[in-house]
């Protein structure tokens, strides 16, 4: 399951096709890999299918907002064959088409496997996995889950900063104009607070005895087991099988050069 | 002027990178709201560009205000791991080019040897973030397939954007943050005492 994968492998294996996908154009290698990241979606994780489309379909628009572009303006070197159709004053050729699906088809890859990683990661757990497996420094790690332990205090507050303000009959500003204030009235005084604390925390996690050494232990101890090499393999395997049968169709295209058998 | 960082430099590296890895994830749902209006012409992914400034921004303050060498990458990169832990949908990945971009930012700095935070600095940090960060987005996204002229526009819009918004606000911001008197333990709290004093002197 891909739950109980180590954090920061997790993030190795996903930020790996996203690259590597990058050199192609065509439409068939893209599609490999979305199917593939459709089924460890559904089959490999025990996430929520309502919340996953809730998050998905809203940015899928933003993929077809790109294929639309690239349709458009396509360079000469991928806008070729037939024209198509045409729209205002452009001539959309089949070349374009196929560069737009491609282009379309690679961020939903980047959406599909963003979302595999955001709902199926535990946010401390991925900080000390940087730490014990990235060798992200202590100071830096703690540092940070402690600044994220700040954030669900600015709630309360804002909503504290708020009623001190009525209180004293000073308005709230209001629309887009009144940013710049907004910004003074709210924004400074919150990341004021939140400075202010953080130099605390400094000060307390240095007399308790914090040194930030490396050879420390650790209360919760990540590893990185055999199944962690397996899910990165797999991704990889998966990706060269892409790459392969899109050459064998002879629709390979890498940066724009068509690589044929 | 001591170049290693102290612990309270690197909570408020953290705390910094956090709010604003929260701020920068707002900042994905306006540049939707301005992809939506410019996609009917076929221009959605210019509406990033034009507010891409806003996700260098915590270079340049984090750098303005603690003045030592590694805190703008630092905590761009804090900033783009907070937003990959809230859940951000563009994954892992983003760590990457937070990476990318605070290289970028830092670049600036380094060039002056971590010495010159003048305001023409900052904003050339924003520039240099928007320049170095460019060729990476132009790999990933596939920009390759795109027209010379609709790519040159995205590059200069980007340059104007990392100068405005994340050099020039920016530096108001972390101002903003000084008169409250909360960083006078820092470099930038010192020098505004400095000023103060040297003012007050003249009387």
């Amino acid at each position: 399951m891909i739950h109980s994968l180590n954090p920061t492998m997790k993030a190795i294996t996903i930020i790996m096709p996203a690259i590597l996908l990058s050199f192609s154009f065509d439409i068939i290698t893209p599609a490999i890999m979305f199917i593939y990241i459709l089924i460890l979606t559904f089959f490999f994780s025990k996430l929520n299918i309502k919340k996953w489309l809730f998050y998905f379909i809203p940015m899928s628009f933003f993929a077809l907002g790109l294929a639309w572009m690239t349709m458009l303006y396509t360079d000469g070197r991928y806008a070729t064959g037939p024209i198509i159709f045409s729209f205002l004053s452009f001539d959309i050729r089949m070349g374009s088409i196929i560069v737009s699906i491609s282009l379309a088809l690679r961020s939903l890859c980047f959406i599909g496997l963003s979302l595999l990683f955001a709902f199926t990661t535990d946010p401390t757990k991925f900080m000390l996995s940087l730490m014990q497996q990235a060798r992200l420094s202590p100071k830096l790690t703690y540092g940070i889950l402690a600044g994220y332990r700040f954030v669900p205090t600015f709630r309360h507050e804002l909503d504290m900063l708020k009623k001190a303000h009525r209180i004293r009959g000073f308005g709230h500003a209001k629309g887009w104009r009144n940013l710049v204030e907004q910004m003074k009235q709210y924004f400074i005084p919150l990341l004021a607070g939140a400075i202010r604390k953080a130099e605390r925390v400094a000060i307390a996690m240095e007399s308790k005895g914090f040194t930030g050494s490396k050879e420390r232990t650790y209360y919760t101890v990540m590893k990185i087991k055999f199944t962690d090499y397996l899910f990165l393999s797999i991704m990889l395997i998966i990706l060269i099988i892409a790459y392969y049968v899109s050459y064998r169709l002879g629709t390979l295209n890498i940066f724009g050069h068509r690589i044929t058998p | 002027m001591r170049k290693s960082w102290r612990l309270k430099d690197i909570v408020l590296m953290s705390v910094l990178g956090v709010v604003f890895g929260f701020i920068y994830l707002g900042f994905f749902g306006v540049g939707k709201v301005l992809v939506a209006i410019l996609t009917p012409f076929g221009l959605g992914p210019i509406g990033y560009e034009l507010i891409y400034g806003i996700w260098f921004i915590v270079s340049i303050i984090a750098a303005y205000i603690i003045r030592k060498p590694g805190v703008a990458f630092t905590a761009e990169t804090i900033a783009a791991i907070t937003e990959v832990l809230v859940g951000s949908t563009s994954g892992p990945a983003l760590i990457l080019s937070g990476m990318v971009q605070g290289l970028g930012a830092e670049i600036a700095f380094a060039v002056t040897k971590w010495k010159n935070y003048q305001p023409r600095i900052l904003v050339f940090s924003g520039v240099s973030a928007a320049f170095i960060s460019f060729p990476y987005h132009f790999f990933v996204s596939g920009f390759h397939a795109y027209e010379s002229w609709l790519i040159m526009t995205m590059f200069v819009i980007r340059l104007l954007s990392g100068a405005i918004i994340a050099g020039y606000f920016g530096k108001i911001l972390a101002d903003q943050l000084a008169k409250t008197g909360v960083l006078n333990g820092y470099p930038i709290g010192k020098e505004i005492i400095a000023r103060h004093e040297k003012s007050s002197t003249n009387f």
